[in-house]
């Protein structure tokens, strides 16, 4: 066993104090600060209740249409988000869809910025790098229950504590795509006298997309991936489901609504890839890697 | 085993007097475990039962001699082991109410045994009000009082309505308390059933109302240390009604909810029947280990204060509560314990 050297009790007691005081005082600076995070997530799932269920598969089916040019995607699209209707989880899974979005979209203002700041300064790489480790890796319940603490249960925490889990890779991939277009494209602009911003979004950036758009994706599945948990914490939607089906052990629940889930997951997902694809192809990327 | 005449006697006498009229001399023998076999005690999540299952760990283990083990469990997955695979052998605090007719049924073809009760006078549930809120509104003395005042129990995220904290999902306390909410009428009153999600958030939520003094109207159980810890008004209910309370928690029930209050739950300490008929002196321990929910309150709010774990929490009650502990074994076997703790 390692040696007590120091006693950590009075440190881990004036930590859990200290998390007290920041409650009692600023519980509700903290709570104003994420009200807009709220009003989104709450238009936005509000929309999506809202607007009649075909239309929302039709709107899905012609984005797939309109990423692939294929009868297929929009097919497969269509026919999964009928499966879920048909499953009883329609209402579920459209606040699982709003907190998905809610949480992909504040995921990208915050991530692309930090991306290219990562990509500008090596000083930046090295203090986020460990930050963005901590975020992918530290278990979700040790931030999930003082963030509850400080927002109060609920919505709030729910899209934070996602935020947090999937907004790393669009970080590390914004980052890496910025850094990983061609040098000498990039001598070529310099020679054609562009100053940096117009190097950044003339250049850079367009030709990072298609990795951007990659990291979009990962966002999207991890937000995904996030919604069991941040159901713990008063969230609602599918994964709140799936945590009934456990508790009362009703397989069948969970199954179904970790069923919609996946549906979920896979309709995003082949939806940004095919994008991908598109944008990778009008750019030429995909002949040079083939 | 090697018996000698004073034991048998106080066999005899047991057999023939009943367990109140063992006569003192038979308390001063060794208590033996009974059994080679590993008694693998469940430490179930919640606070208390993870501490009685330290408690009892210890003095099985140092006063009892047996091989012990702690397995980590909760009502569901350790009950239903316990019914099909005999193991883990002892649950300590096993609220049996959640699992009613799994468990009569496997008491009746005789694969687990009830071995006594956990706590001594039953469980405490029901709806709760910090103190302060009750002082500052006194007229709140009943469930139905709060129900007409949502204004003073706002919901964060919409403050048009009241916000009542429900019970995590999957509960059994779950189905209880939404078809309260349903019996009292809360979504005409203008109430919203907030389901916190999870035991953590629940508690997260709560101690943040105490923190900074809000008004909160909450769900809850006890023994627990929340309820030790924080100053809480339980709200009256019409008295427990067993059939309605059948009802209501019954899906298939189609009667509408009507109002009871939550009957108190016996938790018991469970035990596979294995245990019964190999080591009958662990059977008589655990007969006494009863404790109230004030001395458990207690007990938790130790660990809570003083970021102890279920194991120190555990030793610290040996150690401070020898009044209590050892009513339950032989001078003996207490010594055995004591002599283990220093």
């Amino acid at each position: 066993m390692f040696p007590e050297l120091i006693d950590t009790r009075p440190l881990r007691r004036s930590i859990d104090e200290g998390l007290n005081w920041v409650v009692r005082n600023w519980g509700d600076g903290f709570e104003a600060a994420a009200r807009p995070l709220l009003i989104l997530l709450n238009a936005i799932e509000g929309l999506l209740v809202a607007t009649p269920w075909w239309l929302i598969i039709g709107l899905l089916a012609l984005i797939a249409w309109l990423a692939t040019r294929r009868w297929q995607l929009p097919t497969v699209v269509a026919a999964a988000l009928f499966l879920v209707g048909l499953m009883d989880l329609w209402r579920d899974a459209m606040s699982t869809m709003a907190l998905m979005l809610a949480a992909t979209i504040t995921a990208i203002i915050v991530s692309i910025p930090v991306g290219v700041a990562m990509s500008r300064s090596f000083n930046v790489r090295r203090a986020m790098t460990p930050l963005l480790d901590l975020m992918q890796t530290l278990p979700s319940f040790v931030y999930l229950i003082p963030t509850v603490m400080i927002f109060g249960p609920g919505k709030i925490p729910a899209l934070i504590a996602t935020i947090v889990y999937a907004a790393p890779p669009l970080v590390r991939l914004t980052d890496l795509g910025l850094r990983s277009v061609d040098p000498a494209v990039m001598e070529a602009s310099r020679a054609f006298g562009t100053n940096p911003t117009q190097r950044l979004f003339g250049v850079q950036i367009p030709l990072a997309l298609p990795t951007i758009l990659a990291g979009v994706n990962q966002t999207t599945m991890m937000a995904l991936a996030m919604v069991v948990i941040a159901s713990m914490i008063g969230a609602g939607g599918l994964g709140y489901q799936v945590l009934q089906g456990i508790g009362r052990l009703e397989v069948s629940r969970g199954l179904f609504a970790g069923l919609g889930i996946v549906v979920l997951a896979i309709v995003f997902d082949r939806i940004t890839q095919a994008f991908g694809k598109q944008l990778q192809g009008k750019i030429g990327l995909s002949e040079q890697r083939a | 085993m090697h018996y000698t005449l004073k034991s048998v006697l106080a066999a005899a006498a047991l057999t023939v007097g009943g367990a109140g009229l063992v006569p003192a001399t038979a308390q001063a023998q060794e208590q033996s475990c009974g059994t080679d076999r590993t008694i693998d005690i469940a430490e179930m999540t919640w606070a208390s039962a993870a501490a009685l299952a330290h408690i009892h760990a210890i003095i099985l283990e140092e006063g009892f001699g047996c091989d012990v083990a702690i397995v980590t469990g909760d009502t569901v997955p350790t009950s239903s082991s316990m019914l099909t695979r005999g193991t883990p052998a002892i649950a300590p605090e096993l609220w049996t109410s959640t699992i009613q007719d799994a468990w009569e049924e496997g008491l009746g073809a005789g694969e687990v045994v009830d071995l006594g009760e956990a706590i001594a006078e039953g469980t405490v549930e029901g709806w709760f009000i910090p103190q302060y809120t009750k002082d500052a509104n006194p007229e709140l003395v009943s469930a139905d009082d709060v129900v007409a005042r949502p204004d003073l129990f706002p919901d964060p995220e919409d403050a048009s309505k009241g916000r009542i904290y429900s019970c995590p999902p999957g509960w059994a306390c779950e189905i209880s308390t939404s078809a309260l909410f349903e019996a009292y009428d809360m979504d005409e009153a203008g109430w919203n059933l907030f389901s916190p999600g999870s035991g953590g958030a629940l508690d997260a939520s709560i101690a943040r109302a105490f923190l900074r003094e809000e008004p909160i109207l909450f769900y809850y159980w006890g023994p627990t240390a929340v309820l030790g810890k924080f100053p809480t008004y339980q709200l009256e209910m019409p008295e427990a009604d067993p059939a309605i309370y059948a009802c209501n928690t019954d899906s298939a029930c189609d009667e509408p909810a009507r109002k009871t209050a939550y009957p108190s739950s016996p938790a018991i300490v469970g035990a596979a029947s294995w245990v019964a008929e190999e080591a009958p002196e662990l059977v008589e321990y655990f007969g006494k280990v009863g404790l109230t929910n004030a001395e458990i309150n207690e007990m938790l709010v130790y660990g809570d204060e003083k970021q102890a774990d279920a194991a120190a929490t555990a030793e610290h009650f040996l150690a401070t509560k020898e009044d209590i502990w050892t009513q339950w074994v032989t001078p003996e076997t207490a010594e055995k314990v004591r002599a283990s703790l220093s």
